[in-house]
C-alpha cells in the first residue's frame, strides 16, 4: 500500500533511460579496461628477460664518424647527464668482451663453429631467476641469453641455404655449445660450455652474466678500457615524450623492438580515451538517476509529508526509492557484464592468436561493482535528504 | 508524556501585530494527561498553527513549547516520528487522507504501523459512524463529513498521551458528533490520555475540563 502510494509518478521511460545509459557507460568503461588487460599482454608478455621499462640506447653509427675514427662509446659526462634526467631511475652499462670467442654447436655428426662476441649488463637488469643466471667462479658452464633475431637468421637464412637442420628455441637450449675463449693473440685459451638460458626480442646481443664477463676480461683481456657503446636505462615511463626528445637532441637511438612500446603506448592512450568517454556516460547516467528519483520524490512530496505526519519512519518511507535505484543499477551492471562476456568471446581468439595471454575477469567485474556501489550510495544519500526535506511542509 | 507547556508562545506572523488578549498566546498554558481541553478561536486565530507546533510539524513560533519540561526544539526528526506512533495523535483540520486509497486503506495505513486495533474493532467504528458501506470508496470521492469520520477513526489508531483534534466535527451533524465523541472518549479514557480539541463554532461534544480562548 505504501509502495503503491510512493511509486506514483514513477516514469518507466526515465528509469529505462537510466538503465540504458548506465549500461552503455559501464560497458564502455569496463570493456575498455578488460580489453586493455587482455590485449596489453601481447606486447608485455613477450620478453621475459628485460622489463618493458628498460630502454637500450646507442649512438647512431654514421659514415662520418666511422671515417673520422670517432668512437661510438658514451663518455662519463654523457652517462652522468642521463643519470641526472628526471625520467631516469638507473643506468646500466654494457660491458663488451676484450677476448676472442669461438663457439661450436654439435648437430648430429656435424660441428658448426663460428666466431662470436659477448656482452654483459648488470644482473639487476636481467629478469631471469637467479639460479638460472648465475656463473660460479671456476665453473666451466656459462648461461647465455641470445637475441631471437640470431636464431631467426640461422634458421631461415643460414640453415636452409647450407642444408643444416632448423632449430627450435627448446632444442637450442638442450644442444651442448662448446666455447673456446682466447686472449687477443692466443696466448691463453679456456674451454667452456655454454647453456642457452633463453632468447630475447629486445636485447640485440649475446649476453653473459656480469661476473663471468669481469672475470674473463681480467684473465684474458688486453687491459685496454673502452667506453660502453650501449646503455640500458630504467625509465619511469617508457612512453614519455621527454625521453624521445632528449635522445633525438643527442642523436641517439633506442634499440630493440620500438614498435611494441609505441603500440602499447598507443593502446594505453586509446583505451584511456575510450574509458574516459565511458566514464563520462556513466557519470551522466548517475545524474539521470539522481534527477529522476529527485523528481519523483518532489512530485510525491505531499504523500511523503503525510506519511511522516502519520509517524512512518524516514527509512521506511525512502525504501521504495532506494529499491528502485538498486534494482536499476544492478540490472544495468548485469547487462554490461553480459555485454563484456559477449565482446570478449568475440576478441579473445584473435588476441590469443597474436600471442596475448588473457587475464581474468575478476578485477574488471570488481571495478564495475565498485562503480555500481558508488551510484547506489549517492542515490541513497539523495533519497535520505529528500525524505528529510519533506518533514516540514 | 505527562504534560505539555506553552510558555509565551506566539506565531511569528503575530509578533509585530497587536493581538487581542488570549489564554494561549503570550501566556503560560499547561495541558495535562487525562484532562480534556477545548481551545476556541475565531478563524485565523492560529489554532491550526498551535496544533502543528505541538505536533512538531511547524517551527515558525517564538517562545517555548515543553514536553515534560523538555524544549521540543531539541527533539530530533526521528524522535518526532516515534512520538507520532507512540504518544501524540493528531487529526489535522485538512485531514490529509490519501484520496487515491479507499477509506479502509487510509485507516489501515496507520493501524498497520501501530497494530493498535483489530480489523473487527475498526469495522465496528465504521459501523457506528455510519460509513461501513463506504469502506471501499476512494477517500477522495467521499463527502467532507464522511472523510472527517474516516479521519477520526484513523487518529485514534495508536497509543497516545495526547490527542490533538483540529476542528474534528466541523462538517458533522449533531448525531454523528455524539457518536464520534463517544468513540474518542472511550479510547482516551482507556489510555488515560489528554485531549486538546479546537473549534471555531461546531465543537465536538466532549465533557471539557477546561475551555481556553485563543
Amino acid at each position: 500500500m505504501i509502495r503503491k502510494l510512493l511509486r506514483r509518478n514513477t516514469s518507466p521511460a526515465r528509469v529505462v533511460g537510466f538503465v540504458l545509459s548506465n549500461f552503455i557507460g559501464l560497458t564502455i568503461v569496463l570493456g575498455a579496461l578488460q580489453f586493455y588487460r587482455d590485449a596489453g599482454s601481447i606486447w608485455t608478455s613477450e620478453d621475459s628477460f628485460v622489463k618493458s621499462d628498460y630502454l637500450i640506447i646507442n649512438k647512431r653509427v654514421t659514415t662520418s664518424n666511422t671515417l673520422g675514427g670517432a668512437t661510438s662509446g658514451f663518455t662519463d659526462e654523457e652517462i652522468a647527464d642521463i643519470k641526472g634526467q628526471p625520467w631516469c631511475r638507473k643506468v646500466g652499462l654494457f660491458t663488451s668482451c676484450k677476448f676472442r670467442v669461438y663457439a661450436g654447436l654439435q648437430s648430429g655428426d656435424r660441428t658448426m663453429t663460428t666466431s662470436l662476441f659477448f656482452e654483459s649488463i648488470p644482473d639487476e637488469f636481467v629478469d631471469v631467476p637467479r639460479q638460472q643466471w648465475e656463473y660460479r667462479s671456476g665453473s666451466n658452464e656459462v648461461p647465455i641469453i641470445m637475441a631471437k633475431d640470431y636464431l631467426t637468421l640461422y634458421n631461415f637464412g643460414f640453415a636452409s641455404s647450407a642444408g643444416l637442420p632448423q632449430l627450435s628455441e627448446g632444442l637450442m637450449g638442450s644442444i651442448p655449445m662448446t666455447l673456446r675463449l682466447s686472449s687477443e693473440h692466443g696466448e691463453q685459451v679456456l674451454n667452456m660450455h655454454g647453456r642457452v638460458a633463453g632468447f630475447s626480442n629486445r636485447l640485440n646481443t649475446i649476453l653473459v652474466p656480469q661476473q663471468f664477463m669481469d672475470e674473463m676480461n681480467r684473465t684474458l683481456g688486453s687491459g685496454v678500457t673502452r667506453q660502453p657503446s650501449r646503455l640500458i636505462i630504467d625509465v619511469s615511463s617508457p612512453g614519455d615524450v621527454a625521453i624521445t626528445q632528449y635522445l633525438e637532441s643527442h642523436d641517439w637511438e633506442v634499440a630493440g623492438d620500438k614498435s611494441a612500446s609505441s603500440a602499447s603506448f598507443l593502446l594505453r592512450v586509446i583505451v584511456g580515451i575510450v574509458a574516459g568517454v565511458g566514464g563520462l556516460i556513466t557519470l551522466l547516467s548517475l545524474f539521470i538517476l539522481i534527477l529522476s528519483i529527485s523528481l519523483i520524490m518532489e512530485k510525491n512530496r505531499d504523500i511523503l509529508h503525510s506519511l511522516l505526519m502519520l509517524g512512518y519512519d524516514a527509512g521506511g518511507v525512502g525504501r521504495p526509492y532506494i529499491m528502485l535505484a538498486v534494482t536499476a543499477s544492478v540490472v544495468a551492471y548485469l547487462l554490461s557484464v553480459v555485454a563484456i562476456l559477449a565482446m570478449r568471446a568475440y576478441y579473445l581468439t584473435p588476441i590469443e592468436g597474436l600471442g596475448g595471454v588473457p587475464t581474468g575477469l575478476a578485477g574488471t567485474l570488481l571495478i564495475g561493482l565498485v562503480l555500481t556501489g558508488v551510484i547506489i550510495l549517492l542515490n541513497v544519500v539523495t533519497v535520505r535528504r529528500r525524505v528529510r526535506a519533506s518533514f516540514y511542509k | 508524556m505527562k504534560e505539555i507547556n506553552l510558555q509565551n508562545t506566539l506565531p511569528q506572523v503575530f509578533v509585530s501585530e497587536h493581538i487581542p488578549a488570549s489564554d494561549v498566546w503570550n501566556a503560560e498554558v499547561t495541558f495535562s494527561r487525562g484532562t480534556i481541553c477545548l481551545v476556541e478561536a475565531e478563524s485565523g486565530g492560529g489554532k491550526s498553527s498551535m496544533c502543528s507546533y505541538i505536533f512538531g510539524a511547524r517551527r515558525d513560533y517564538v517562545g517555548k513549547i515543553l514536553f515534560d519540561r523538555r524544549d521540543v526544539a531539541d527533539i530530533s526528526m526521528d524522535e518526532w516520528l516515534k512520538l507520532r506512533r507512540t504518544s501524540l495523535a493528531y487529526l489535522p483540520q485538512e485531514m490529509s487522507l490519501f484520496p487515491q486509497l479507499s477509506a479502509w486503506e487510509n485507516v489501515q495505513l496507520k493501524n498497520r504501523l501501530t497494530s493498535h486495533f483489530s480489523d473487527r474493532q475498526l469495522a465496528d467504528f465504521f459501523e457506528r459512524l455510519g460509513i461501513a458501506s463506504r469502506c471501499d470508496y476512494p477517500a477522495g470521492r467521499l463527502s467532507i463529513g464522511q472523510q472527517q469520520r474516516v479521519a477520526i477513526i484513523r487518529s485514534i489508531c495508536q497509543p497516545f498521551d495526547f490527542l490533538l483534534l483540529d476542528e474534528p466535527v466541523s462538517h458533522l451533524d449533531p448525531n454523528n458528533n455524539e457518536i464520534a465523541a463517544g468513540i474518542i472518549l472511550e479510547e482516551a479514557k482507556k489510555q488515560g490520555a489528554g485531549i486538546i480539541a479546537t473549534s471555531v463554532g461546531n465543537k465536538i461534544a466532549l465533557p471539557y475540563d477546561k475551555i481556553l480562548k485563543l
